[in-house]
């Protein structure tokens, strides 16, 4: 993968202005000839890496504003945890993830042509229903019905989204889930923690699974938006809603209602808040009343009962080994990640920096995963 | 003076032994061994190198890592940024170049450590092949860990007993790389003497 380089004369010319200085001047600076920096900037001649490194410390300019890229950008999407602030470090830290990606992708097995799309992606209660009912039923699955791990799963291989299972920790990283879309190569990569609380867990892969089915609007805030309530309402549609609105109608008091909701989130494998925040949602939507439970009760309950992280529930003892890391990234998740990486590090001899980085974790579990892969 | 500025795993291969090892001139270029402050935050926020080396954060050591740390100026910061910027920007986009035959792609600390290299200038030391390919692309003159203890030996700073100490150290903790262990019996003969016939 070696991109084609032309400088960006618009940022160096800019940068000479400001300094008051000549193209010539520039060349004296730099060691060149006058004609090698006209060469450079009408983009017939690109500079060696020496003069190249000298031009960005000469003129304080980094890579972006000093080299036109044709490669596209990988697309980012975070899927913070509360409370956290995404800054420019992360997002240059999840496009250099992104950009280690690209060499893996010729390891992956075939893509495929077929994907689903979601068109228009909408936040309006009506559309979004439409839009998880058409999702269902390619799942195979009624609107009561309760969505499993493997099905979704089995959504994100249809859609040629390869899912990475992570042990970020439970505070350490600023996501709990980082989604890559490599808009070249069309392809889609999903960290998921496993060091996330199972009623969470389901939630953040629908969410997920939102971005992949809507690459349009993917790392845009109109796309968080669509994926929240795409993934509420996937995973507890307006009939599971209905069902759970007028059961816990019947109730006349908070406690029994709340039980209601529970009892149904407990179903479905998915969190109290979740269920209520569908609940609430189907209310407005048809004009009756709202229950009495609100969204603080949820939360004090939610405090106190967060339960098993996902990690806990698939590793014994913890931290699992590599190999059993390995092992359930294949088998549970059924991803291409770890075989296609494996293929990568035995034809081309790659070091265990790349797993650090591309991983985003310690250079020892780097070691031990690398150490396991390649032997 | 020569400075020679070593990367994280580097000094902490050497810096247990070698004492003292920064700001101290030594050899006929007066070479004069520095570390970034990234050293620091490279081993806090890591549990498992915080274990493996306990001394990193004896008083003396530390001082010793904070007073030969070299000041930047304003201006060098920018460079500084720039050209770390340019080389990261640069791996990310030649990226065959640096994942082959052992080799990782330089990671954002390893790049400034070479834009450092860049700057000032100063000769960088690092058993990182990845590093050593974009120090080479780009002109930066660049040591393997072995070459800085060679040089040292040259210059009577380290003695035999020393590097027969630090070998096995590095055996022990598995942390021996293919180019030290080459260097054992070739820029070490006389230490070690010629290779075992296989």
């Amino acid at each position: 993968m070696t991109m084609s380089k032309v400088l960006h004369s618009q940022s160096i010319k800019s940068a000479l202005d400001n300094r008051g200085w000549t193209q010539k001047r520039l060349a004296e600076e730099i060691g060149v000839t006058s004609q090698a920096v006209t060469n450079w900037l009408k983009g017939v001649d690109f500079p060696r890496p020496d003069k190249l490194l000298k031009l960005a410390t000469t003129l304080k300019l980094g890579f972006d504003q000093l080299v036109e890229s044709q490669v596209a950008k990988p697309v980012i999407a975070f899927r913070k945890k509360a409370g956290a602030k995404t800054t420019d470090g992360h997002i240059h830290r999840a496009e250099v993830m992104g950009m280690l990606l690209k060499p893996l992708v010729s390891y992956l097995p075939p893509r495929k042509a077929l994907r689903t799309q979601i068109p228009s992606p909408s936040t309006d209660y009506e559309a979004l229903q439409n839009a998880v009912a058409a999702v269902r039923e390619k799942i195979g699955i009624g609107m009561q019905a309760v969505l499993t791990y493997q099905q979704l799963i089995g959504e994100f291989r249809a859609n040629d989204a390869v899912i990475i299972p992570v042990m970020w920790g439970q505070k350490r990283n600023h996501e709990n889930a980082l989604h890559i879309l490599l808009p070249d190569e069309q392809v889609t990569f999903v960290y998921l923690n496993l060091d996330t609380h199972q009623e969470d867990f389901k939630f953040w892969m629908a969410h997920e699974l939102a971005h992949v089915y809507t690459p349009e609007i993917a790392g845009k805030d109109e796309g968080e938006d669509f994926a929240d309530a795409f993934a509420g309402a996937l995973l507890f549609p307006r009939e599971l809603a209905h069902a759970a609105y007028a059961e816990a109608a019947k109730q006349r008091a908070k406690t029994p209602q709340m039980e209601v909701l529970r009892r149904f989130a407990g179903q479905h494998h998915i969190s109290l808040f979740s269920v209520f925040c569908e609940v609430r949602n189907y209310a407005e939507a048809t004009g009756v009343a709202p229950l009495k439970v609100l969204a603080a009760d949820i939360h004090a309950l939610r405090n106190l009962t967060r339960g098993a992280l996902i990690s806990e529930s698939l590793f014994k003892p913890q931290p699992p080994e590599s190999k059993t890391l390995i092992a359930t990234s294949n088998t549970t998740f059924q991803s291409e990640f770890f075989p296609s990486l494996q293929k990568m590090l035995h034809e081309r001899g790659t070091g265990v920096g790349y797993l650090q980085q591309v991983l985003n974790v310690s250079i020892h579990d780097a070691a031990a995963l690398h150490a396991e892969l390649v032997h | 003076m020569t400075l020679v500025l070593l990367d994280t795993n580097a000094y902490l291969r050497l810096a247990k032994r070698v004492r003292p090892m920064l700001g101290v001139k030594f050899g006929q270029k007066e070479y004069v061994l520095t570390v970034l402050k990234d050293v620091e935050t490279e081993v806090h926020r890591n549990p498992k190198l915080r274990d493996k080396y306990p001394w990193f954060d004896g008083t003396d050591l530390r001082a010793e890592r904070l007073a030969a740390r070299i000041p930047l100026s304003a201006d060098d910061k920018d460079r500084l940024e720039a050209a770390q910027s340019l080389l990261q920007g640069w791996v990310l986009s030649n990226l065959d170049s640096y994942m082959t035959n052992g080799r990782s792609p330089p990671g954002e600390t390893d790049c400034r450590v070479l834009a450092f290299g860049q700057i000032r200038p100063a000769i960088v030391v690092t058993d990182d092949l990845g590093m050593h390919q974009l120090a080479s692309d780009f002109d930066i003159p660049v040591w393997h860990g072995w070459e800085l203890l060679s040089k040292m030996r040259s210059a009577k700073v380290v003695q035999s007993e020393l590097i027969r100490e630090i070998y096995e150290a590095l055996e022990v903790n598995g942390d021996l790389t293919k180019t030290w262990r080459e260097a054992k019996h070739t820029a070490f003969i006389k230490v070690f003497g010629p290779a075992p016939e296989a």
